[in-house]
């Protein structure tokens, strides 16, 4: 692992896996002890996503390795370059419902980009290579080691890294330039054309190049929840996040666009609303390194497979020469004031000042990381900083409980950032025990609570749908989460949505939010929501992105 | 009904991870032969598949770390299937799909 470049993993010691851990110690690799499996291929992913490197947990056989799966299922969903190592029972113990034996191997081959069960010591180098190999490069995914204890605990002369060399595979084809004069044509029989960036464009390293394309093109643009951060905010072309809970102007701009450029998006279901009403008028170019990820719910036009590293400049080189049509009137439109956020006195309003005022406060180097549900949209929605990394949350899969171990492997991967953890009430109780890591290895994190005492999305839902029949959503009995930080030794407080009324604020409650964010310590603040506020704009499921519903009925 | 003809190194979980994207669509696996074929695999499939799915499936077939090829036939006959676009195959990806952009 040190010659792949390791020096930080997460994980949770147990009995296949303690000749590793018994190997640990002089081997220049860091471990971080989290408190659940769980907990640790979060932070392995927190690591990876804020760094680009490959994020690395490991976990003993059975129990401790099924703890990695949801971890597994997210990297694979959001990209995320993930090794994670299991322990395994003896070999000669294999397929023998041994003490915590479980079929790793077989319970993630579903989960995985690449996988391995290892066999003999002579095969570890390679396969560690070969591992590293297929999780960071293409489209990234996470991969799996099983390593049964016997094998562990043998020993050889490490005879140095492996150079792994791949095999070729018809994935890895390219695109051959022929593409560019393609949509140079596409764009000046474009009347309404628009681009929609996602996280691909992050992982190829291609925003400097991206950003260039667009200043060039001046169209409506807007990202997907991970291509946030990948435009500036300020852009005046920019209409900020699409889909579910995506922006007025920007789900409006995609209905209408007769030329949809897509950078490095799935197009999921999140982004598209009712597939067959899908940008209808539209014709699409997609820019994507992985083949796979076409047309799986709209066939696209032209796509244009490679990283985007390679694919966006070589399309910049050829605009150099062709001569574009005069889109101000569309985009006059379409980023004009007539299609501004509505200036809602809802529920959620409060709350969506909150995060504002916490956001205008953060120093500029800041990584923000958001749990799942209401907060997640409502942080998605305000967040206005371009840093292309700078804002993470798990999109893919929705896994509750992600953003506080998450955070615990970007603070741990960028010491002097200042971390914004935004959790619900939900969440947070499902990795609350990584309290326990923060304190222990003292990481400044910021940790904000969005405390609606509901399953706020699903109550949102429920609401909406279920003729406000809030079924086990109900969390009024939540603990007092300022006692438990009290508990792991973390200073916590609460801050009231009255707080929120003043314009601007008062002079003690934005002391509060800067003393907070200023700490050197880790800090929580519960923030007290509305029970009853709701993600607005919103696209009910199998709607069309123009259908968006504003507000309560 | 499709044949499918899916080439690959039998290393580890390959031949699971092919017959995935079929289970995880829910699509009855009529008839599965797998064998040694020179350097490679073949696996030879039976499927009721739309010509959604068949998009589909060559797509997630094709992003399988060791799968080197994918063809299919209609089960009637021995042509080739229609089904041709954005085969990550490089040579007609740009070409094909420009023409059909631009019709």
């Amino acid at each position: 692992m040190r010659a792949e470049g390791v020096d930080l993993v997460f994980g949770y010691p147990g009995g296949a896996i303690m000749p590793l851990y018994d190997a640990l110690e002089g081997s220049g690799v860091r471990h971080v002890l989290t408190r659940h499996e769980q907990g640790a291929v979060f932070a392995a992913e927190g690591y990876a996503r804020v760094t680009g490197k490959v994020g690395v947990a490991m976990a003993t056989s059975g129990p401790g390795a099924t703890n990695l799966v949801t971890g597994i299922a997210d990297a694979k969903m959001d990209s995320v370059p993930l090794v994670c190592i299991t322990g395994q029972v003896r070999s000669a113990m294999i397929g023998t419902d041994a003490f915590q034996e479980t079929d790793v191997f077989g319970v993630t081959l579903s989960l995985t980009k690449w996988s391995r069960l290892v066999r003999t010591i002579d095969e570890i180098p390679e396969i560690i290579a070969e591992g590293f190999h297929w999780a960071r490069s293409g489209r990234p995914g996470p991969v799996v080691i099983d390593i049964p204890t016997d094998i562990l605990k043998a020993k050889k002369e490490f005879s140095g890294p492996v150079n792994f060399k791949p095999h070729v595979r018809p994935a890895d084809a390219r695109a051959d330039g022929a593409f560019s004069d393609t949509i140079v044509a596409l764009l000046q029989r474009a009347m309404r054309p628009v681009a929609l960036v996602g996280a691909g464009a992050k992982l190829s390293g291609a925003v400097p190049e991206l950003r260039k394309l667009l200043d060039h093109l001046n169209i409506p643009t807007f990202a997907t929840v991970h291509g946030l951060g990948a435009v500036p905010a300020e852009s005046p072309y920019y209409l900020g996040m699409v889909g579910m809970h995506g922006t007025r102007a920007a789900n409006t701009a995609l209905h209408e666009t007769d030329l949809l450029l897509v950078f490095g998006a799935r197009l999921d279901d999140r982004v598209t609303g009712d597939p067959t009403r899908f940008a209808p008028h539209a014709k699409i170019v997609h820019f994507e390194i992985d083949p796979a990820q076409l047309d799986r719910v709209r066939a696209c036009e032209l796509p244009v497979i490679g990283n985007l590293a390679d694919t966006i400049p070589a399309f910049c080189s050829e605009l150099q020469h062709a001569s574009l049509p005069d889109w101000d009137a569309w985009r006059s439109i379409a980023c004009g004031s007539e299609r501004a956020e509505l200036d809602s006195h809802a529920r959620a309003q409060p709350t969506k000042r909150f995060l504002d005022e916490l956001f205008s406060r953060l120093p500029e180097d800041n990584v923000v990381i958001a749990d799942v549900g209401q907060h997640q949209m409502w942080a998605a929605q305000r967040y206005r900083s371009s840093s292309p990394r700078g804002f993470i949350t798990s999109g893919g899969l929705g896994a509750m409980g992600f953003a506080l171990p998450a955070a615990v492997g970007v603070q741990l991967a960028k010491p002097q950032t200042c971390v914004l953890c935004v959790s619900g009430d939900g969440g947070f109780q499902m990795n609350i025990q990584e309290l326990a890591t923060v304190h222990r290895l003292g990481l400044p994190i910021k940790m904000v609570i969005v405390d609606n005492k509901y399953l706020g999305m699903v109550r949102q839902w429920q609401q909406l749908f279920y003729e406000r029949n809030y079924a086990e959503t109900d969390l009024s009995d939540n603990p007092d989460f300022v006692e438990i930080a009290k508990a792991y030794k973390i200073h916590g407080f609460r801050l009231n949505e009255v707080a929120m009324e003043d314009f601007p604020v008062s002079a003690e409650t934005a002391d509060l939010m800067d003393n907070f964010l200023r700490s050197p310590e880790p800090e929580l603040l519960v923030f007290d929501c509305h029970p009853e506020a709701n993600v607005y704009p919103m696209v009910p499921a199998g709607a069309a992105l123009s259908e968006m519903v504003f507000e309560d009925k | 009904m499709q044949v499918f003809y899916i080439r690959y190194r039998n290393s580890q979980g390959a031949l699971m991870r092919i017959l995935n994207a079929v289970s995880r669509r829910g699509l009855d696996l009529t008839t599965v032969h797998a064998e040694y074929a020179g350097q490679d695999h073949i696996v030879t499939m039976l499927l009721e598949v739309t010509q959604k799915q068949i998009g589909q499936l060559y797509r997630e077939w094709y992003a399988i770390v060791d799968v080197t090829e994918v063809r299919s036939t209609a089960a009637r006959g021995h042509e080739e299937a229609a089904w041709t676009a954005h085969r990550p195959a490089s040579e007609s990806v740009a070409q094909q799909s420009a023409r059909a952009a631009l019709a």
